[in-house]
């Protein structure tokens, strides 16, 4: 029997790990957690944006900025939700409480809503105790302003 | 010549690909370096407290009044007398008044029915000029 000499026969199996595959795996987890992860931010509403020149960077941290959206029919989003008018105050008192009075408003209103809505949020913002509030605009290029 | 014939490359065929997970951290590294996420932008305000009310004189006010088809009519204190303007030259205005008064403050009245953006215009306009003291309010009667 020549399988007799056991002692002489190696096994062909290679005593390490495969590690070339090694890279693919980690590929393979970075690309599921990027397309998996999503970010808590409120969904962008269609709304027309307000142009300014003198558009400055909100200097809070992204988490104490909270979106208001304000559209052309005084419909209001906050945090993807529907509102009315009058709640705007009863819903931002609490979140600005949360925050402990870091919270800044970020009222994103479609160019051409009328002016009487803003002043209702303005208003309601101001019940609810609010100071810090910025218009949210998109930056208007100085070239484009001198062509018109 | 018969020799040259058995004579093998000694360069290997393939491509080396040991270092190709090398190349493509370093392209990762790059790209998270290098991302900026869009900050949002916007023309900041500071409201006033509720029930904080200050009397402010006459003669330290300069009324901007927006009409509702976007024309701004300026007012300057207690005179009557109305000089109307388009939204970008309220910044070369408002450089002027204000080095005459510095204590001047800019009360912006938007009609009701005014769309929003000729408010952004003229707030544009007065930050354009470094305005601090601005009060927005909305146009009554």
């Amino acid at each position: 029997m020549a399988r007799k000499g056991g002692f002489k026969k190696r096994s062909k199996a290679s005593e390490e790990i495969p590690s070339s595959s090694l890279a693919d795996i980690a590929f393979l987890l970075l690309i599921f957690f990027m397309v998996t992860t999503v970010f808590p931010t409120d969904r962008q509403r269609p709304i027309e944006w307000a142009e300014a020149a003198a558009a400055q960077k909100i200097d809070e941290k992204a988490k104490n900025i909270l979106n208001v959206w304000l559209e052309k029919d005084g419909t209001i989003y906050i945090n993807d939700q529907l509102y009315t008018m009058d709640d705007v105050s009863q819903v931002v008192a609490p979140l600005y409480a949360l925050s402990e009075r870091a919270l800044v408003i970020s009222i994103r209103g479609d160019r051409d809503t009328p002016y009487y809505m803003v002043d209702q949020v303005q208003k309601e913002l101001v019940s609810a105790g609010v100071v810090r509030v910025v218009f949210a605009t998109e930056l208007e290029q100085r070239m484009q302003r001198e062509r018109r | 010549m018969a020799v040259l014939n058995n004579k093998k490359s000694r360069v290997s065929g393939e491509v080396p690909m040991a270092s190709t997970a090398d190349i493509a951290f370093l392209l990762l590294i790059f790209f998270l370096v290098t991302t900026v996420f869009p900050k949002d932008k916007g023309l900041a305000v500071v409201l006033p407290e509720e029930s904080v009310e200050v009397a402010v004189s006459q003669k330290n006010i300069l009324h901007l009044i927006i009409r509702a088809d976007g024309i701004v009519d300026v007012k300057r204190g207690e005179s009557q007398q109305i000089q109307q303007m388009s939204a970008p030259d309220i910044e070369g205005l408002w450089r002027q008044e204000v080095a005459a008064n510095p204590n001047l403050i800019a009360a912006v009245k938007t009609d009701p029915n005014a769309p929003y953006k000729y408010m952004v215009d003229v707030l544009d306009a007065l930050h354009s000029a470094n305005a601090e003291r601005i009060s927005l309010q909305i146009l009554e009667g």
